[in-house]
C-alpha cells in the first residue's frame, strides 16, 4: 500500500518528530543518568542467596572489576577476620565473598593480591576459622595472612588529618594500586558500627591511641584521608546486629552485598539496611560517617544518591 | 673432650634442648619436658628437705645418685646442659694452652675445692630448715632458665630481625614476605644472662670452674663417689709421662698419674683415649688404689658446722623476716597484692619450698604471662612465677605449667580442674576507668571476660553505666587487666584477694563449696588455641547487674549519637 502524504502534512509531521527528537535529546542532554543505556550507580545493592554470585555482581554493576584493577596492579584486600569465630557469627566477613572478590582481582589480572588483617584474637585461630585462608589458597599470587610484626609497618603522615597527624600503617595497603575494602556489617561497642572505614583499622599498628589518644570517630575518619578504599564491598549476608566487633550477639540474615566506590555511601547505605538492636538508625547518628561526609571524604545523603538494586 | 663424651654430650644436649622446646602448647601426652630438672641431685635433695616430701617424680635424682655409687660423676661429663655449655664456652673464652704438669694435678688445683661442699652443706641445712635455696646452685635450675628465659627469646628476636634483615629477598615470596615469629619477653633476663656468662667465664680460670670448685649438686654426687664399684685404674704399663695430669678437665689426677681422686673424675674418658701406653682403664675396681689420695672433700670440722649453721641460721632469718609467706601469730600472709601465682600452685609456703625456680613453667607458659619476680615475694622468692595479666593474660584451655613442673609446685591438673582455679580477683581501680572517672563509654572489660565476671550498674552523677567485677565469676584470669584500654597501668587489675590454692583436693569442689561460679567453655576439642575462647551467652549490650536500675528507654545503644 502506498503511503499518500501531502506536502502540508508532510512538513507539520517532519517539524514535530524533530521538535521531539531536539527535546528529547537536550533533556539527555541534561539528565544523562536518567536515559543513558547503563549508567554507574553511586550504590548498589545486591540481594541473593550466593554470595560469590551477589559478589561478582555488585563489582560489574560498578563497571566491572576491570575499571578498577589493571594487569599488574598490586591488590591489598581488607576483610574482616580478626577474630577466632566462624562466618556463621558475623564477626568476621563471609569467606566466600572474600574469595570472590580475590578471584576477581586475579582476573584482571593482579600481580599480587594480598588479603591481610592484625587480628585480635589468637592468630591461627582466626585464620583458620575464618576460613578465608581455606578459601583463597588457591587464587594465584595469593597471600592470606595476619600481620602484627612491626617491621611490616611504616609511619605515614595525615596530611589532612586534623586531630591524628601520623600512624603507622601496613606497608602493603599503602603501597598498594588499589585498595579493596571488604568488611561484614556489624555492630561495634565503640564506634556503633563497623562497616568499611572502620575495619581500616586492621591495617594499624599503633591503633590503641585511636581510644585513648583520639577521639576515636575523629581517629577514623583521619586514618581513612589516606586508607582510603577505591572499592568497597560490604558483605551483608548477613550482620551482627549486637554484641560486636567480636560478638556473640544476634545474628540477621539481610542476604544482600553493599558496593561503591565511596566509602562513606556504602557505610551510610549498609547502616541504613540493617537493624542494630533492634532499632534503625540514620547514616547521622554514626559520628565517623557524619564526620567523614561533613569533611567531604563522601556523601551520606542516600536520598540524592543513585542507588541500584539488583537481584542475582 | 674426647670423642666419645662429644658424642654423648651432642646426644644429652639436643635431647635437653629438645625438650625444653616441647615445654610449650600444645603439650604432649607422656612427655617428660622436665627429666632433666628431675635428674639433678640436688633439685630432687634439697626440695625433699626443704618440703619434707617425698615425690615419686623426684627418683630420677636419687637414681644419679645411685649411679655415682656405682659409676662416679658420669652426669657431670656426659649428661649435664650445663657441663656441655661450659665445655662449649671453654672453647670460645680460652685460648688454648695446656698447663704443664704440675699444674693441672689435683694437688696444684685445690683452691677453691671445698667451695662446691660448702654450698651444698648451706643450701642442704637451709633445707632442713625448710626454706629451699635450691636455685642458687641447682646447675639444672640455672641452666634450664638461662635456655628458656634468656637464649628463647633471642632467638625468636633474632629470627624476627633475620625476617627483616632477608625483606628485599621474601618480597619476591609473598608468603614468606608476611611470615612473622611471635615474640616473648621475660622479666630478669638480664640478671639471669649476666650469671650464667659469669659461671662459663670462669672456665677461662680453671677449666670447668663450675664444675669442679662450685657446683653443689657435684659436689653431692662427689660424695657419692668417693670410690666408685667403676673407676679410673692405671696399669702397670704407666710410664709417668703425666699427659692425663696435664689435660684432665676437672684436675682429678695426681701429680702421680696413676692417683685418681674419683670424686672430682666426671668420667670423660679423656684420659683413657690419649694414653699413650692404654695404661688407663675404667674398670671395676677390685684392686686396691696404688696411689692413696687426699681426702675429698678437705673441709675442717669447723668450717663443716659453719656452713650447716649458716644454712640454718639463713633459713630461720627468711622465716622471721618480715616478708616471708605467713609471719608468725598471724593469719593472713603479708604478700604483695599483685603476687598472682599460676593457677594450680600449692599454697605459697609450700610453693616456696618447692619450686627450684628453674623457669620451665615460664617458658612452656603459653601466652607468657608467667614472668620471674625480683622480691616481689620476698628475697626467698626471688625468680618465682608470677602472673603479669597486663602483658598477658592467663589461657583458658592451657594447663601447661602444671604439666611442666619438675617439683609439684604448681600442681598437674587437668583441665577441668584448672579452670576452677582462682588465682585471685579482678578489682576495679575507678580512678583510671574511662567510665568511672570520665563518664566515658567502654565495655572493653565486659566484652573480653571469658567467665562474663564484669558487670554494669547505673549509678547516679553517672551518665553511663560503670563496670562492677561479681566476685565469685571472677577466677582472676586476667583477660580484662590485658585488654583494658587505658594507657600505663590497667584500670582493672587482677589481685591476690579471694585467692585459692589447695596442696591437694578438688578445685572444682572447693569452688563450689566457696560458691563459686565459673562457666567457661572447652575449646580443646576444636584444637584452638588455649587463649581462644567463644563465650555462648549472646551480648544484649552491657549486662547489668540484679539490683541495678533500668537504663531509661531511650537510652542509645553504644557509638550512637542522637540525630
Amino acid at each position: 500500500m502506498a503511503l499518500k502524504l501531502d506536502r502540508r502534512e508532510f512538513l507539520k509531521s517532519g517539524m514535530l518528530s524533530t521538535a521531539a527528537l531536539v527535546a528529547g535529546g537536550s533533556a539527555s542532554l541534561l539528565l544523562p543518568r536518567e536515559l543513558s543505556a547503563d549508567p554507574i550507580p553511586d550504590v548498589v545493592i545486591v540481594y541473593g542467596n550466593d554470595p560469590a554470585n551477589m559478589a561478582r555482581s555488585a563489582v560489574d554493576a560498578l563497571g566491572g572489576i576491570k575499571s578498577f584493577v589493571k594487569p599488574g596492579n598490586k591488590v591489598f584486600i581488607k576483610p574482616n577476620m580478626s577474630f577466632a569465630r566462624k562466618p556463621g557469627s558475623g564477626c568476621n566477613t563471609n569467606p566466600l565473598v572474600v574469595r570472590e572478590i580475590a578471584r576477581l582481582a586475579a582476573e584482571a589480572g593482579a600481580a599480587k593480591i594480598s588479603i591481610l588483617d592484625n587480628v585480635l584474637n589468637n592468630p591461627s585461630d582466626c585464620l583458620s576459622m575464618s576460613q578465608i585462608p581455606a578459601l583463597c589458597q588457591d587464587i594465584p599470587n595469593t597471600v592470606v595472612n595476619h600481620v602484627r610484626a612491626e617491621r611490616l609497618f611504616r609511619e605515614v603522615k595525615l596530611p589532612q588529618g586534623t586531630k591524628m597527624k601520623s600512624m603507622q600503617a601496613l606497608g602493603d595497603a599503602l603501597d598498594a594500586d588499589v585498595l579493596i575494602s571488604v568488611p561484614v556489617g556489624k555492630s561495634h561497642s565503640s564506634a556503633g558500627v563497623s562497616l568499611s572505614m572502620k575495619g581500616m583499622m586492621g591495617l594499624v599498628h599503633d591503633r590503641v591511641s585511636f581510644h585513648s589518644r583520639y577521639e576515636l570517630h575523629e581517629a577514623i575518619v583521619d586514618m581513612v584521608t589516606v586508607l582510603k578504599p577505591h572499592l568497597v564491598v560490604i558483605d551483608g549476608t548477613r550482620i551482627l546486629s549486637t554484641g560486636g566487633p567480636g560478638g556473640p550477639g544476634k545474628v540477621i540474615p539481610l542476604n544482600c552485598v553493599v558496593a561503591s566506590t565511596d566509602m562513606v555511601a556504602a557505610d551510610a547505605q549498609m547502616l541504613a539496611l540493617g537493624t542494630w538492636y533492634e532499632r534503625k538508625f540514620e547514616p547521622t547518628q554514626v559520628k565517623h560517617i557524619k564526620r567523614a561526609a561533613e569533611r567531604g571524604l563522601g556523601r551520606l545523603d542516600l536520598g540524592n544518591l543513585n542507588v541500584k538494586t539488583v537481584k542475582s | 673432650m674426647t670423642g666419645f663424651q662429644r658424642r654423648t654430650q651432642t646426644v644429652t644436649f639436643v635431647l635437653f634442648l629438645g625438650l625444653l622446646l616441647l615445654a610449650a602448647y600444645p603439650y604432649q601426652d607422656g612427655l617428660m619436658a622436665d627429666l632433666f630438672l628431675r635428674m639433678d641431685p640436688l633439685a630432687v635433695v634439697g626440695t625433699i628437705l626443704a618440703a619434707r616430701e617425698f615425690a615419686v617424680a623426684l627418683v630420677p635424682g636419687l637414681f644419679v645418685l645411685a649411679v655415682a655409687l656405682v659409676a662416679g660423676r658420669l652426669f657431670c661429663g656426659h649428661i649435664c646442659p650445663m657441663g656441655t655449655t661450659i665445655d662449649l664456652g671453654e672453647r670460645v673464652v680460652t685460648p688454648k694452652k695446656k698447663p704443664a704438669s704440675r699444674d693441672n694435678s689435683y694437688e696444684a688445683t685445690t683452691r677453691y675445692r671445698n667451695w662446691k661442699y660448702i654450698a651444698l652443706a648451706v643450701i642442704l641445712s637451709a633445707g632442713v630448715g625448710g626454706v629451699s635455696l635450691v636455685h642458687l646452685g641447682s646447675p639444672l635450675s640455672l641452666v634450664t632458665r638461662f635456655y628458656g628465659l634468656v637464649a628463647w627469646p633471642l632467638t625468636l628476636r633474632v629470627g624476627e630481625l633475620g625476617l627483616q634483615g632477608l625483606a628485599p629477598v621474601l618480597d619476591r615470596f609473598p608468603m614468606l614476605a608476611s611470615a612473622q615469629i611471635a615474640q616473648r619477653v621475660s622479666a630478669t633476663n638480664l640478671f639471669v644472662a649476666g650469671l650464667f656468662v659469669g659461671i662459663v667465664l670462669l672456665a677461662s680460670v680453671q677449666p670447668r670452674f663450675w664444675c669442679r670448685n662450685l657446683c653443689p649438686a657435684g659436689g653431692l654426687m662427689g660424695l657419692f663417689s668417693r670410690k666408685p664399684l667403676m673407676r679410673r685404674q692405671v696399669s702397670d704399663s704407666c710410664n709417668g709421662c703425666g699427659r692425663c695430669v696435664r689435660e684432665c678437665p676437672t684436675s682429678a689426677i695426681l701429680e702421680e698419674p696413676a692417683g685418681t681422686v674419683h670424686s672430682e673424675c666426671i668420667v670423660c674418658l679423656h684420659c683413657v683415649e690419649i694414653c699413650p701406653q692404654s695404661a688407663v682403664s675404667f674398670t671395676w675396681g677390685a684392686a686396691p688404689a696404688q696411689v692413696s689420695a687426699p681426702p675429698s672433700p678437705d673441709l675442717t670440722r669447723r668450717a663443716l658446722v659453719l656452713s650447716l649453721g649458716s644454712g640454718i641460721v639463713t633459713a630461720g632469718l627468711l622465716r622471721t623476716g618480715i616478708q616471708q609467706p605467713r609471719a608468725l601469730g598471724r593469719d593472713k600472709p603479708l604478700v604483695d597484692e599483685d603476687l598472682i601465682r599460676p593457677p594450680g600452685a600449692v599454697p605459697e609456703l609450700e610453693f616456696l619450698t618447692r619450686c627450684i625456680r628453674c623457669g620451665e613453667c615460664m617458658k612452656a607458659c603459653a601466652t607468657n604471662t608467667l614472668q620471674p619476680v625480683w622480691l616481689m615475694a620476698g628475697l626467698e622468692g626471688i625468680f618465682t612465677p608470677a602472673m603479669a595479666p597486663r602483658l598477658a593474660a592467663c589461657a583458658i584451655n592451657c594447663t601447661v605449667c602444671g604439666r611442666v613442673c619438675p617439683t609439684g609446685a604448681i600442681r598437674d591438673l587437668p583441665l577441668i580442674e584448672k579452670q576452677h582455679v582462682k588465682v585471685g580477683t579482678a578489682w576495679i581501680e575507678r580512678r583510671n576507668c574511662l567510665v568511672w572517672e570520665q563518664d566515658k563509654k567502654c565495655l572493653v572489660c565486659d566484652e573480653c571476660c571469658p567467665y562474663n565476671a564484669v558487670s554494669f550498674r547505673s549509678v547516679p552523677e553517672r551518665k553511663n553505666a560503670v563496670p562492677f567485677v561479681v566476685g565469685n565469676r571472677c577466677t582472676g584470669c586476667g583477660w580484662c587487666e590485658n585488654k583494658c584500654p587505658v594507657e600505663g597501668k590497667s584500670a582493672i587489675r587482677v589481685n591476690i584477694i579471694g585467692e585459692v590454692r589447695l596442696a591437694s583436693g578438688s578445685y572444682v569442689e572447693k569452688a563450689a563449696e566457696y560458691g563459686l561460679v565459673f562457666k567457661a567453655s572447652d575449646n580443646k576439642a576444636d584444637r584452638l588455641a588455649p587463649d581462644t575462647f567463644i563465650q555462648r551467652d549472646p551480648h544484649q549490650g552491657p549486662a547489668l547487674l540484679p539490683d541495678s536500675p533500668a537504663p531509661p528507654a531511650d537510652e542509645l545503644p553504644p557509638g550512637f549519637i542522637t540525630k
